[in-house]
């Protein structure tokens, strides 16, 4: 096992690369220019000519992508064109709150769709099913950003229960940061738990038409252990992947959601990046992103390894 | 205890926390006892959006300059009515050729760290806006020298006569006088160091800018001990942050709710007129125009009370020149009603019947994207059909500076001396001329006014100007806005100002 993982990180390195490129030629395509929105609205010509010089904007572009890539090989991802700051001192202070939001989303996610999930595939066509499924169809339909603004003004406005925004970190005030996440990682884990409802379902619908499980119901085992010893044990494994993407993806774009709740995370920091055309920025949360997927999925294929016994890792 | 009993016991007290400290009672303000024995609290404001740093010479950004209208002080700043006042200078002299200003610094000027401001740091803030080209060196564009003879004077020596020096050298805080350490030591950018009431104690990305009562302060010791900016960009959200008292001060409040926010005073909600401008500008690069009286048939075409109210719920003034109302500089002259027919008959004469026109707005500012919808239904009406084009600030910069567009809606923000409102945007080959106007009567106007030392003298001058570009339809003005701001009634001593400069140094917290 521990060749395959040595040779996946190897093929990160060529993925990410590969995603650096992609990334700045796209930028070079998107409209807009970093030096002028900097300035604003007043200035003259040698201002402006001066800055792209400083930003080193009027370098030609192989040269630098290559100083990038090459910066970025000893870990050194460029600086901000807007503070002035490292790239990689900015993403990782923004982790700590776009990590924090997004497990809990997904905490709040599993513990409703687990449940409602297996009920609603055990008891199919069930009262329960029929709910589950009216349940699911609204959690994708409605937009998280419409949910986090009634949040907002039903918890915040009229119940006075939560603070409508801000954020406070664990480490500090574990009370305070439970009352700030509690709104928009409902906002966000209500969409989650939706899709992962519906696809726990639909998976544990289909391990209960299995042989082995009728099997199992054959030699007399009560239905309970048949669920638990038998279906869930193999209708997680797909259940995993799902999971694992869902939670790399709410660590990478939760935009909408941390601007609504003015929520210091990555997806913020991204969406003040693209409105500023903060190159070095947005490149650094791109590759952020990207490297948390690669090793998000290396994470499910070991896990699998270790929930099925018929998969090896090579 | 078994482990499952300690967990639900955990979260049982949890909860009880939790619903104990927000049954609906304000959040107390102090943020935590402060040490000292001070009382003066700290007062949390919600702005739109994050700085994106806070080097005075280096950002354009609003947001930049709430903050930083706190922590640093220029040599002379505006007062209530935006005249020019002392600040870090006492007092100035110019000498009878208009060309040597020589201004006494204020004795005890210190940064917040406790060393002495000097004439050198005025001189090093100068040369660093003039040397590295930075941000507001066009205000500098008259300035020959800058020098310190001694330790509590400066001397500005120019190529020509600048009765605007003041505002140039006071306006805002993009003036600022910095520290030579703090710039090179690149501390700056997240934790600059002014002199004036307050000074950044702590700035954490994306959350929150800390802002300490500065002890140094020349000026009356400040009542709060500190203030705290939180950045959201959701005006509802916002409110909701003043309503339930984790804010006290915000000036991002829905439009649409501030009439009935005004009436229901839960809150305090103050407006006043701002120097700000909205404008329609037609390219006259393109054709058809170039004609004046294309121009002038959209102005007829217009109904600015209508645009006004649509755009900004009624917070606004409609306006047919640039200047607002109350300005010492205004001028009245409004020679556009709302006359369809005359639109016609003028489109008639030009030789334009049908015609469709590229409408350029951004969501940067969505008032835009609204005024746009109402005046396309106008034009709509004399026979110009609109394709409003919305696009991000970005993008919108880059196609107004390549000159691609029939049209474009946007406002010159912050404006004080009539220079500003008029010479880059209306001389020709000016800075932001970017519709292409030109008028030779105009640009020696303009030219004349800029170094006209007698002031009723360039008023009048001002004036002749600002009826020809009204008259050419250079811009299409349409209104001033209100500024718009609300803040907690525990809060006293705050005043909403005309020039949009968020001071805090006067205001205190009632508990």
């Amino acid at each position: 096992m521990g060749r395959f993982v040595l040779r996946r990180l190897l093929q990160s390195v060529v993925v990410l690369l590969g995603v650096t490129l992609v990334v700045f030629l796209l930028l070079q395509l998107v409209p807009g220019d970093p030096v002028r929105v900097s300035l604003g609205t007043r200035f003259d010509q040698q201002t402006y000519d001066a800055l792209r010089e400083r930003s080193g904007l009027d370098r030609p572009l192989v040269v630098q992508y290559l100083s990038y890539v090459g910066n970025a090989l000893t870990g050194d991802l460029g600086v901000s064109f807007r503070s002035g700051q490292p790239v990689t001192t900015i993403v990782l202070e923004r982790l700590p709150a776009t990590l924090s939001l997004a497990v809990t989303a997904v905490l709040l996610a599993l513990l409703v769709a687990f449940p409602l999930g297996v009920l609603s595939a055990v008891r199919s066509g069930s009262l329960v099913d029929h709910a589950a499924r009216v349940f699911s169809q609204f959690g994708v339909s409605v937009p998280d950003f419409w949910m986090g603004i009634m949040g907002i003004l039903l918890f915040a406005g009229v119940l006075g229960w939560l603070p409508p925004s801000g954020y406070v970190a664990l480490t500090d005030d574990p009370v305070g940061w439970a009352s700030h996440v509690a709104l928009p990682a409902a906002a966000v884990g209500l969409v989650t738990a939706s899709i992962l409802t519906r696809f726990i379902r639909s998976s544990v619908l289909e391990v209960l038409a299995e042989d082995y499980v009728r099997t199992a119901e054959a030699k007399g085992l009560r239905p309970r252990v048949v669920v638990v010893r038998h279906v869930l044990r193999n209708a997680l494994i797909p259940v995993v992947t799902v999971v694992g993407v869902q939670l790399a993806s709410l660590v990478g774009g939760v935009i909408v959601i941390e601007v609504l709740f003015a929520w210091p995370g990555v997806g913020r920091l991204t969406y003040d990046a693209v409105q500023a055309r903060d190159y070095p920025v947005l490149q650094g949360a791109v590759l952020f992103v990207a490297t948390l997927f690669l090793l998000m999925n290396l994470l499910v294929d070991v896990l699998y390894a270790r929930l099925d016994a018929r998969i090896t890792l090579r | 205890m078994t482990r499952s009993k300690i967990v639900a016991a955990a979260l049982v007290v949890a909860l009880t926390a939790l619903a104990g400290c927000s049954a609906g009672e304000s959040v107390d303000v102090d943020g935590g006892s402060t040490a000292g024995g001070s009382t003066g609290g700290t007062l949390t404001a919600a702005i739109g959006g994050e700085p994106d740093q806070l080097d005075p010479h280096k950002t354009s950004a609003y947001y930049s300059f709430q903050v930083l209208e706190n922590v640093y002080d220029t040599l002379v700043e505006p007062d209530a009515d935006l005249k020019m006042g002392p600040a870090l200078a006492t007092k100035w002299t110019t000498s009878s050729d208009q060309l040597t200003w020589t201004f006494t610094l204020r004795e005890g000027a210190r940064f917040s760290d406790g060393s002495p401001l000097t004439a050198q740091d005025v001189v090093y803030s100068y040369r660093r806006i003039i040397d590295e080209k930075l941000n507001a060196a066009y205000k500098f564009a008259t300035v020959k020298t800058v020098t310190a003879p001694d330790p509590a004077t400066v001397v500005v020596t120019l190529t020509a006569p600048t009765p605007n020096l003041l505002a140039n050298l006071g306006g805002f805080k993009g003036v600022a006088i910095v520290q030579k350490a703090n710039v090179e030591s690149g501390a700056i950018k997240t934790r600059p160091m002014g002199s004036g009431p307050f000074t950044v104690a702590s700035y954490t990305s994306g959350d929150t800018i800390k802002l300490t009562r500065n002890d140094a302060y020349w000026g009356p010791k400040p009542k709060l001990d500190g203030v705290t900016f939180t950045f959201v960009k959701d005006p509802t959200v916002a409110l909701q942050n003043l309503r339930g008292g984790e804010a006290q001060w915000t000036d991002n409040l829905p439009p649409q709710q501030v009439p009935t926010l005004k009436e229901d005073g839960a809150v305090t909600v103050a407006t006043t007129p701002s120097t700000d401008y909205w404008y329609l500008a037609l390219n006259e690069a393109r054709k058809p125009y170039d004609d004046v009286n294309v121009r002038r048939a959209v102005a007829f075409a217009l109904d600015r009370e209508a645009i006004t109210k649509a755009a900004k719920f009624g917070q606004a003034t409609a306006n047919q020149t640039a200047i607002p109302k109350g300005s010492s500089w205004y001028y009245e002259y409004a020679p556009y009603r709302h006359d369809p027919d005359q639109a016609r008959q003028l489109l008639g004469g030009a030789g334009v019947s049908s015609r469709t026109m590229d409408l350029m707005v951004t969501s940067e500012y969505p008032e835009t994207v609204t005024a746009a919808q109402v005046i396309a239904a106008q034009l709509k009406d004399v026979g110009i059909t609109v394709k409003i084009r919305t696009l991000d600030f970005a993008q919108w910069l880059d196609e107004q500076g390549k000159g691609n567009f029939d049209a474009f809606l946007l406002g010159w923000l912050g404006n004080i001396d009539p220079d500003e409102f008029y010479y880059a945007q209306h001389r020709t080959g000016g800075t932001f001329n970017f519709h292409k106007y030109s008028n030779p009567t105009v640009d020696t106007l303009l030219d004349q006014a800029r170094t006209q030392t007698d002031e009723a003298a360039r008023k009048q001058t001002y004036e002749r100007a600002a009826k020809q570009i009204v008259d050419d339809a250079s811009y299409i003005y349409l209104y001033n806005p209100d500024v718009v701001q609300g803040w907690s009634r525990k809060v006293t001593g705050y005043q909403v100002r005309s020039d949009r400069a968020i001071r805090f140094r006067d205001v205190a917290l009632n508990r």
